[in-house]
């Protein structure tokens, strides 16, 4: 594989993530997730794990698209959360979340530096890795942002889907399709699976109860 | 692969795993046929604590067990010594009073049955959870274990279904799920670093660097998200507002901690002599214990005392950071005991805590702590219970609580750490202000009070016998230390 035919797909895949993340409407948002957890199987077959692969698609694009739908109130009559995120956050809100996210993102930079500037790579496949890690850490780059940014819960879950996605591409980057890999992979899918459904079940809840689609006052949080 | 240094008896290895699986098959067996009366309960829960103790006699006789599964290619290790052991001991006698105090419960709250059940099936997988993270000996079973562990700990305060669980709920959720994320980030460099999971062959193979240390960080604060340590400990009194008691005393006293273990056993693999992190550990514990002490000085509501007393308590845990970085042997055996006996001895007494403080507030029907006035007279019991459980929080003899204070100061002092005790003092004054306030409300003799609903005498009983344990645990405390040594540190 030769280093354009690996771009093509990696550029294709942060611009899709970008579009899930920066998307106001949130069933547009929740489309462009599905076709990027497509692309992730996709990922995922190139690199030799088919397994990993199937999972990808049926617990990431599937099921997690269908847990987001239902959190947005489809298959129904008609959709109970209003499709656009109008939530807004005022500026220079949450200096906190932000520095844990800039953090986050400097010492992931740091270290996958450090690990693949001084060959201490397992397996020494350069050409491959390179733009794995990078795409990893531009998405999550992309996810950490969201996260700490958003304000509405559908978006957040989503934000926290793509991170995901991200952390695990820098995880196959760094040590390769390894048997350890594909486990840590299949347990973190399984993991963000179950979460976003929960997320998803709890947030049409609480739009039911109280029309909320947030966690309310920043307040509470800072107590 | 490392070199197995006892083959484990098969005897022994079946008895751990059944042990470790029960839970949660008879968990599951309580969905679909909820239990009706405490006795049964307690009978077939018995046996679990009983064949720990006789794998731990086995320890302390033929020293630690090991072991690998293999999942194909894929190897997962794990290991059994006298503190794991007493660990799995304190977690299924936890278990066992917790879940009979949820019978009982369950009948006080007249909450539809139906709706109860779903507490079953999510108390046997955090059980069984806890257990696995204990002996688990390599990252990607720790992963499994803690995910499992924090998935079943969300379910359970879900369970209530008011809009406040709801919230504190989902908070909790995103906060563990973006915390299980930091820690998948740090797995991932250290395999990119050795290229292996398994703990022994992980502290054989790193090197201290930048990576490394980068990694632990990651790994770090994942965990101190989980733990609840200040400043990462926002999702934690809200949760506890609208749990249910049975769900708030297994929390309290053992999910959080687990992620401590987990942090130490690494920290101590990895990087143990990095002193100046390890300081930072120990400041942020120091801020924990009078944060804490602070915010459960100043709470409304009696169970809110309860959930921040659990910030400022687990902060001394985190004082064996620093006391175990680059010190003397002695020092260093000091804290190691303090710090497992200050985890046994907070979580039996949390327990307690929580139960004694559900009981008032189900029994007197508010929750405030100014409406407490006068149950000094009519509820004396579950008061004297929180009262027995607030000695050992606030560490006096002769309780478990001041005998680990008591070997924490020995072990500051001897290394010349002042800053801790100093701590260790403002901690226990403060914790003696908050307990101190919520007797003081109770004893307020003139108010009026209406009825007061009678609870089934099971309830009181299990909450006085853990808080009685915290007590005893300080007398009796050879022999689990007796253990701790021999099983030794990392």
């Amino acid at each position: 594989m030769s280093l354009p035919e690996e771009l093509f797909p990696a550029s294709l895949l942060v611009f899709l993530a970008a579009a899930c993340l920066l998307d106001r409407h949130l069933l547009r948002a929740c489309l462009a997730f599905i076709a990027f957890a497509l692309l992730m199987s996709l990922a995922w077959w190139r690199l030799d794990a088919p397994w990993l692969a199937l999972v990808e698609a049926m617990l990431g694009a599937l099921l997690t698209g269908l847990a987001l739908f239902h959190g947005l109130g489809y298959p129904g009559t008609r959709p109970s959360l209003p499709v656009h995120d109008q939530e807004r956050r005022p500026r220079h809100e949450a200096p906190v979340r932000w520095l844990a996210a800039l953090v986050w993102l400097t010492l992931a930079g740091v270290a996958v530096w450090g690990i693949s500037g001084d060959g201490e790579l397992v397996a020494s496949d350069e050409l491959t890795r390179q733009p794995l890690l990078a795409t990893g850490l531009a998405i999550m780059a992309l996810g950490l942002w969201a996260f700490a940014h958003h304000l509405h819960l559908l978006r957040r879950l989503l934000a926290f889907n793509v991170l995901g996605s991200g952390v695990f591409l820098l995880l196959a980057g760094l040590a390769g399709p390894s048997v350890e890999v594909q486990g840590l992979i299949l347990v973190g899918l399984v993991v963000a699976l179950i979460g976003s459904v929960l997320g998803a079940a709890l947030l049409r809840r609480l739009h039911a109860l109280d029309g909320r689609v947030t966690l309310g006052v920043e307040a509470d949080e800072r107590r | 692969m490392s070199v197995l240094s006892a083959v484990p008896l098969a005897a022994e290895t079946a008895v751990l795993w059944v042990a470790l699986l029960i839970p949660s098959l008879l968990g599951l067996l309580a969905w679909r046929f909820p239990p009706q009366r405490m006795r049964p309960l307690l009978l077939v829960i018995t046996p679990l604590p009983l064949a720990t103790f006789w794998l731990l006699h086995r320890v302390a006789m033929g020293g630690e067990l090991e072991g690998v599964w293999s999942l194909g290619e894929l190897l997962l290790y794990w290991r059994l010594d006298g503190l794991r052991g007493l660990l799995l001991l304190l977690t299924q006698l936890l278990l066992l009073a917790s879940a009979t105090y949820a019978v009982g419960h369950r009948r006080a709250i007249a909450v539809a049955e139906r709706t109860f059940a779903g507490f079953w099936p999510l108390l046997g997988g955090l059980a069984t959870a806890l257990g696995i993270i204990w002996v688990a000996a390599d990252l990607l079973t720790l992963y499994v274990a803690l995910e499992l562990m924090g998935l079943c700990a969300v379910g359970m305060m879900l369970l209530p279904g008011k809009q406040a669980a709801l919230v504190a709920g989902m908070r909790y959720l995103l906060y563990a799920l973006v915390g299980s994320l930091a820690w998948l980030l740090g797995v991932a460099l250290l395999l990119g670093v050795s290229g292996r999971l398994d703990l022994s062959g992980l502290a054989a193979t790193t090197q201290p660097g930048t990576v490394t240390s980068i990694a632990m960080a990651l790994l770090a604060a994942g965990l101190l998200l989980k733990a609840a340590i200040f400043p990462l400990h926002g999702w934690l009194a809200p949760v506890h507002a609208s749990a249910w008691t049975p769900v708030s005393a297994l929390h309290g006293a053992l999910v959080v901690k687990a992620s401590f273990f987990i942090l130490m056993q690494l920290w101590q693999r990895l990087v143990p002599e990095a002193v100046a992190a390890a300081w930072l550990l120990g400041l942020l514990g120091s801020m924990a214990v009078v944060w804490g002490g602070l915010q459960a000085w100043r709470a409304q509501a009696l169970k809110q005392v309860v959930a921040w007393s659990t910030v400022g308590q687990l902060g001394y845990l985190m004082l064996a950071f620093p006391l175990l970085a680059g010190t003397s042997a002695a020092v260093a055996t000091l804290a190691w005991q303090a710090t497992w006996l200050q985890l046994a001895a907070h979580a039996m007494a949390k327990a307690a805590m929580f139960m004694a403080a559900g009981n008032l507030v189900l029994a007197a029907g508010e929750g405030r702590l100014t409406d407490l006035a006068g149950t000094s007279r009519q509820l004396p019991f579950p008061l004297m219970t929180f009262g027995i459980a607030a000695v050992t929080l606030m560490g006096l003899p002769p309780s478990a609580g001041f005998t680990a204070k008591w070997l924490l100061l020995q072990a500051a002092i001897l290394a010349g750490q002042w800053l801790w005790v100093a701590v260790l003092v403002a901690g226990t004054l403060l914790s003696a202000a908050y307990v101190f306030r919520v007797l003081r409300c109770a004893f307020v003799e003139d108010a009026t009070r209406q009825e007061v609903q009678p609870l089934p005498a099971g309830m009181n009983l299990i909450a006085l016998l853990l808080a009685l344990a915290a007590l005893g645990l300080g007398l009796g405390a050879d022999w689990p230390l007796a253990l701790i040594r021999a099983g030794g540190m990392p």
